[in-house]
């Protein structure tokens, strides 16, 4: 036990940075929410307008999660949880995929299997360092809730929850470092089992059954299918129910147990599902940068795509189901008359335009990866030998902005289509189907300035280029999605591309705004060019 | 100065910082068209930093750089032409195979020659279709070293090439430096590894602490060699500190190590020679005892 603990302790120490970065982090999220809660929604009228006006809208139910009655606490749940779950989700499978399937790979594993302890005594302490983390995560969590003056019991139960879905998370992850060969595989999947159950949970959500009074909605079965859906079942502040926290922890338990077992009887370095031979010969196309950096984003480009189908299906397919059990309940459909233009057809372009908007993070987030996948390029040391080729550094930067600027295209059309085809699918007449193609493209433009930006981070201050590539992201979407409810001013808002694309088709296009955002883009990639010409490689 | 007797890699006074560390610090190096030239140097010296400003990665805080009369930091396109290069660090692409790697290195450069292609993953024993990232550090380094070979080049920059080759490898790996020599083309060979230099190079650069501290072919630098013996069973192991040009002699019992210098060989070889000796070893001449004496002498000169 002694060397399971040393091992904890090691780990610990290698995540001394990056594990408080996600907690406090996640714990000052919480905080804000809260305390603009608090002051926005102090009393129980305007807590009762926020409520019911999310009840008689699926996509607020989708996006954010279930009303569950007035109360500051209560609405701080329903505006925060799910949103919360999946970045304590995400802190808990790069984690446990850093120390298991990542060292593996990288033959450090190798290293400490010589030493004399169990064959699963690492993946033990790993399974303890996320234990511990999420532990860490619901105190701090309830620290903030509190301190921005939530009741104490909710606040635990609601940091609990929280914790218990990122150990939920720990337990699966370990499971898929089992199962896939390498870590870039294993945190892709790990991350997009995250991304799914924030997805089941939005569909049960959304199709969930609104109370009489409009202040509660109860979700639909498939919530049940999804941990981020068991924690909310926690209810802290109103109803609290241990017996959710309980199913999480047994569920961890079980994954967490199978990965043991797994760990304990295979190989170091062996895969349940083993790597593949490659091919002998490159391609026709794999001997240009573009080529190459096609043949690194393909896959990430699928997982992306994936997701916006999803996400378009959903749109497309559940916007006329939504708004059908919306509008069956009676005091509602007066509401959404006075609400909402178009009565129940504008109702499905809500919820559609809120789904696409998200799709446009999705591709903003595929071209960003591919253009900070430069910057991997040249810390590990393969970009030295690609420049050593008689080709300039533009071209280089070029091939990449293509590739992410097309996996942006794609991620916007593969979430256009979809919802198209589930909107016609679903059979209701809500204009023409094939207007969310355009609906989900006119997000592109903003997406690119996005990456532009992150291309000229990398050009100019390569250090930096991951923290403030994702960072820029993280900022449009807390502007955009939090911007009203944190009540920043409208200029500060107006900074995040994402404010100016049209949110169609409730609204029109906006071929002045797309042209303007489409030449800060293509200014800021000429900006990059420049100054990658003048930086010295690093190392 | 005439395109014939012009360098193909010079370097004067050259200066790179980053940050407060002196990377490179007024290093003049000049290699001639057609030589095999040994970059010589402890880990940290600045070869790997050399390498990079003679490709126009990085730019140098001060001095000039020219390689093939270009500079490499203004024009790395046209530069880059003639080069192959094999990095100090191997570091390939995962997901890629290796031989999907050999095919992007050298598509970049203009593509490789077949039949050469085949001919080194026979003679390297390489299995392209593996994963790069089930590589072992000696496969990575055949794929660099593929790439470079695959495709003729004027000049080939190579940093530590032989780095994780087991011997026989090692000896593929010096046949094609010698074919490409033959062909008419400049290498230089940046190591730590002596012997790999001795066997291959016309000329060596001795780098130290960012500066050049000594250029010279094998035979100029020869004189600074030292002979190791190792002789058991001599009468008076004492005597030998008469005998001329002896260093860092040791007498443990019976058996006695000492350095000889190589002008006094013949002296020494006369002044063991005695019935009783019953065992006798000489390490042959090596640079290792060149480059240890050196930088060692110079260490302590500077200690001073």
């Amino acid at each position: 036990m002694s060397g399971v603990l040393r091992l904890f302790l090691f780990q610990a120490r290698r995540d001394r940075v990056t594990l408080p970065v996600w907690i406090l982090g996640i714990a000052l999220l919480g905080f804000a929410t809260s305390s603009a809660v608090v002051t926005q929604f102090g009393d129980e009228p305007s807590q009762a307008a926020i409520l019911t006006l999310a009840a008689s809208n699926p996509a607020f139910l989708f996006l954010r999660g279930l009303p569950d009655g007035t109360g500051v606490g209560a609405v701080v749940f329903f505006q925060g949880f799910a949103f919360t779950a999946v970045l304590a989700g995400l802190m808990s499978t790069f984690l446990v995929v850093r120390h298991t399937r990542t060292d593996e790979e990288l033959g450090r594993a190798e290293l400490l299997g010589s030493v004399p302890l169990p064959r699963a005594a690492s993946l033990a302490a790993t399974l303890l360092l996320g234990a511990a983390a999420n532990m860490l995560l619901a105190m701090f969590l309830a620290a903030g809730f509190v301190a921005a003056g939530l009741p104490v019991p909710g606040a635990v139960g609601a940091g609990a929850a929280v914790g218990a879905v990122g150990v939920f998370f720990v337990g699966l992850a370990a499971a898929v470092a089992q199962v896939l060969p390498s870590g870039r595989s294993a945190n892709g999947a790990a991350a997009g089992l995250v991304g799914a159950a924030y997805l089941l949970r939005g569909v049960g959500d959304a199709l969930g059954a609104p109370a009489a009074d409009l202040l509660h909605v109860g979700s639909a079965w498939p919530s049940l299918l999804s941990p981020i859906g068991w924690g909310q079942r926690v209810r802290p502040f109103t109803s609290p129910d241990l017996s959710a926290l309980l199913v999480l922890l047994a569920a961890a338990l079980v994954l967490a147990a199978a990965a043991v077992l797994i760990r304990r009887r295979r190989d170091v370095g062996a895969s349940l599902l083993p790597q593949r031979d490659g091919r002998e010969r490159a391609g026709a196309g794999g001997t240009s940068f573009v080529g190459l950096a096609w043949r690194l984003q393909r896959s990430t480009l699928a997982g992306w795509c994936v997701g916006a189908a999803v996400l378009g299906a959903v749109a497309g397919a559940l916007g006329p189901l939504v708004s059908e059990t919306v509008s069956s309940v009676a005091p509602l459909k007066e509401l959404i008359s006075r609400l909402v233009p178009g009565g129940q057809a504008g109702l499905i372009d809500v919820f559609v335009t809120a789904l696409l908007g998200v799709a446009g993070v999705f591709a903003a987030a595929a071209g960003i990866q591919a253009v900070l996948r430069m910057r991997a390029e040249e810390t590990e040391g393969r970009a030295e030998a690609l420049l050593a080729a008689p080709a300039t550094r533009a071209r280089w930067l070029g091939a990449n902005l293509l590739i992410a600027a097309a996996s942006a295209v794609g991620v916007s059309g593969t979430a256009g289509v979809t919802a198209a085809i589930g909107l016609g699918l679903s059979g209701t007449s809500s204009g023409p189907a094939m207007s969310l193609v355009p609906a989900a493209m006119a997000h592109i433009p903003a997406a690119l300035v996005f990456l532009a930006a992150a291309a000229v981070v990398f050009a100019a201050a390569p250090r930096l280029s991951v923290l403030l590539g994702w960072g820029m992201l993280a900022t449009g979407l807390v502007l955009g999605e939090f911007g009203e409810l944190f009540g920043l001013p409208v200029w500060l808002q107006d900074v995040s591309p994402f404010r100016h694309s049209p949110a169609m088709p409730v609204e029109p296009f906006d071929p002045g705004g797309a042209l303007a955002l489409a030449a800060i883009a293509a200014a800021l990639a000429g900006l990059a060019a420049y100054s990658l010409r003048r930086r010295d490689l690093t190392a | 100065m005439s395109a014939a007797t012009q360098p193909v890699i010079e370097t004067l006074g050259l200066v790179k910082n980053f940050g407060r560390t002196r990377a490179l610090d007024g290093l003049n190096l000049s290699v001639a068209a057609g030589e095999i030239h040994g970059f010589l140097g402890p880990n940290g010296a600045g070869k790997s930093t050399t390498l990079r400003v003679l490709l126009g990665l990085i730019r140098p805080t001060a001095g000039t750089a020219r390689v093939f009369g270009l500079d490499p930091w203004a024009d790395p396109v046209a530069t880059h032409r003639d080069i192959a290069y094999v990095p100090g660090d191997v570091s390939l692409w995962p997901n890629l195979s290796g031989g999907e790697v050999i095919d992007l290195l050298t598509g970049l450069r203009g593509g490789a020659d077949g039949n050469l292609r085949r001919e080194l993953i026979e003679e390297f024993e390489f299995d392209p279709r593996k994963k790069a990232r089930t590589y072992s550090k000696g496969n990575r380094q055949k794929v660099a070293l593929i790439a470079a070979f695959a495709r003729p080049a004027r000049l080939y920059l190579l940093d530590e090439p032989s780095a994780g080759l087991d011997p026989v490898m090692d000896a593929v790996f010096r046949r094609h430096i010698e074919r490409v020599s033959r062909g008419g083309a400049t290498v230089l060979l940046s190591s730590h590894i002596l012997s790999e230099v001795e066997q291959l190079c016309d000329r060596i650069t001795i780098i130290r602490s960012g500066t050049a501290v000594e250029t010279g072919t094998l035979g100029e630098l020869r004189h600074l060699k030292r002979t190791h013996f190792r002789v058991i069973g001599l009468s008076e192991p004492a005597r030998l500190a008469a005998l001329p040009g002896m260093h860092e002699i040791s007498i443990d019992g019976a058996v006695a190590e000492f350095d000889a210098d190589a002008a006094d060989l013949g002296a020494v070889l006369a002044g063991i020679a005695e019935p009783g000796i019953s065992g006798l070893s000489v390490a042959p001449p090596s640079l290792e005892s060149l480059f240890l004496r050196h930088y060692s002498d110079r260490t302590e000169s500077e200690a001073r």
